[in-house]
């Protein structure tokens, strides 16, 4: 058993080391390496959160890899003439970093469920579909589909490219000023069974 | 006087006139055409279209768009959809048409509105006859001032329904309708059809039901196919009685057709979108006074 006068006093030493003044280095060497330490946290630290924004990551678990993956591999955003495609990030995790960062602490949440296996086979996955899909709409709902938006512009759509269809939808989406996600859920995962009146729109 | 000789030719001419007239135009190359893709429509009943997590345009709809505003472009290509069973569709049959291309036209001559439909016959599917009597049936609908709801903006698609017979899990019994239905109330859509094995035409209407006999506006309709191309000719009086919509120049009304190819019955048909016809009067497809 660690005797604890002497625990106490080492950290008592820390603390003493770190108030005294430097008896050996400047003030502008000692400002040098914390920039330098500080570039390299916060690179280490940013490195390391878009490590997490990559769909490598996403997909090493396998609720995401078994479930919304393959259904997205059958869309438009996964493969298309021009090869220019969205992953799971682009639509997931916000691009300004203050709407990252937030959305990172919120999304701790999911390595809870990980834990304990919230989605964990196909059966409970399809019973909390509905859920977690409105979870997004709601998300994007809120923010104006600015994921969406990052690629998408409504106002430099060529209506002459457009079929009739989507010419016609993309103007009436400009005059009852709509947003993507209003019209274009399952743009990349199968729309959930069980949507009301109110998932419409 | 009574009998003079220029009396009885002058009564002659105004007594035989009407009969030469009635009849449809000699020379139907000069009538202009409209050229209407007919799709197979699969199982999309009224309900599934008004249904917005089902159908996009639920919301177009609500704003008063047509279904053509949008889908006159692709009608072909909704057709293979749902005749391969791709969508909308849980008993496809093998090697359905998916669409049929016809065309459609119109004319009158102040008494009789005279209709020719034309189209190449599609290769037959080889599926059993579900109606072995008629190979090839057509029918057209029309609908006065817009009473049947949604008829302006899809012809004759409010008469199908989710529960309407050969629809899935459907009563046998239960025939096309109209929601709030009513012949008295003027609620109702007036149904001529042309059956090619019977050579007979039907008059009827679709209030709360469909009934095939009634009406008395249809004068006849004559079809033939010539090589591989149908034209039938309906020639149909401007006015009957109930269940048949009056017609009148310089008015518009609700149209669409069908054609029951390869044997067909119920909704093995092939439809078109909700159309216009006016008299002498602007309209996707119009009538002129010949």
């Amino acid at each position: 058993m660690k005797d604890p006068d002497v625990r106490q006093s080492a950290l008592k030493r820390l603390l003493a080391f770190l108030r005294r003044p430097s008896a050996h280095y400047s003030l502008g060497v000692l400002l040098l390496a914390g920039f330098a330490v500080g570039v390299i946290f916060w690179g280490g630290f940013n490195t390391v959160v878009e490590a997490t924004n990559t769909e490598t990551f996403c997909l090493s678990c396998h609720e995401m890899r078994d479930n919304v993956y393959p259904e997205y591999q059958q869309t438009i955003h996964y493969t298309n003439r021009t090869g220019v495609r969205a992953t799971c990030p682009d639509c997931h995790v916000p691009r300004e970093w203050t709407h990252k960062m937030v959305r990172k602490v919120q999304a701790s949440r999911e390595l809870w469920g990980k834990l304990v296996g919230s989605i964990d086979t196909p059966e409970k996955f399809e019973a909390k579909r509905l859920q977690l899909a409105r979870n997004e709409w709601a998300r994007m709902k809120a923010n104006d589909s600015r994921e969406c938006r990052n690629c998408h512009s409504l106002e430099s759509m060529n209506a002459a490219s457009q079929k009739q269809r989507a010419r016609k939808q993309h103007e009436m989406a400009r005059e009852d000023n709509m947003t993507c996600i209003d019209c274009h859920k399952g743009i990349a995962h199968k729309k959930p069974q069980g949507m009301t009146e109110e998932d419409e729109e | 006087m009574k009998s003079s000789p220029l009396y009885l030719a002058v009564a002659g001419a105004l007594l035989t006139t009407p009969a030469i007239q009635a009849a449809p135009p000699a020379d139907w190359s000069a009538v202009p055409a409209t050229e209407i893709t007919l799709f197979y429509p699969g199982v999309s009943a009224m309900e599934w279209i008004t249904k917005g997590t089902e159908h996009g345009g639920a919301r177009a709809l609500r704003k008063g768009e047509t279904c053509a505003d949008c889908h006159s472009d692709e009608a072909a290509d909704m057709g293979k959809k749902m005749a391969s069973g791709q969508k909308l569709e849980p008993s496809p049959i093998a090697n359905k048409a998916p669409f049929i291309e016809s065309r459609v036209q119109a004319a009158h001559d102040g008494q009789n509105l005279y209709l020719r439909f034309s189209w190449q016959q599609p290769a037959a599917s080889g599926a059993a006859p579900m109606d072995a009597k008629n190979p090839v049936k057509l029918a057209y609908m029309l609908e006065a001032g817009s009473q049947v709801e949604l008829a302006e903006q899809g012809g004759c698609w409010a008469s199908c329904h989710g529960d309407a017979r050969s629809m899935p899990g459907a009563a046998d019994s239960k025939t096309k309708y109209v929601k709030n239905g009513s012949l008295a109330g003027g609620v109702y859509y007036d149904l001529n059809q042309w059956r090619s094995g019977e050579n007979k035409t039907y008059d009827g209407h679709i209030a709360e039901e469909r009934v095939m006999e009634g009406g008395t506006a249809l004068k006849g309709a004559s079809g033939a196919q010539n090589g591989g191309t149908w034209s039938v000719v309906f020639t149909r009086a401007f006015a009957g009685g109930p269940g048949d919509v009056t017609l009148e120049p310089g008015k518009v009304y609700n149209f669409g057709f069908a054609i029951h190819d390869d044997h067909a019955s119920g909704r093995y048909h092939h439809v078109s979108l909700g159309y216009q016809l006016g008299i002498d009067a602007e309209a996707g497809i119009i009538a002129k006074r010949q």
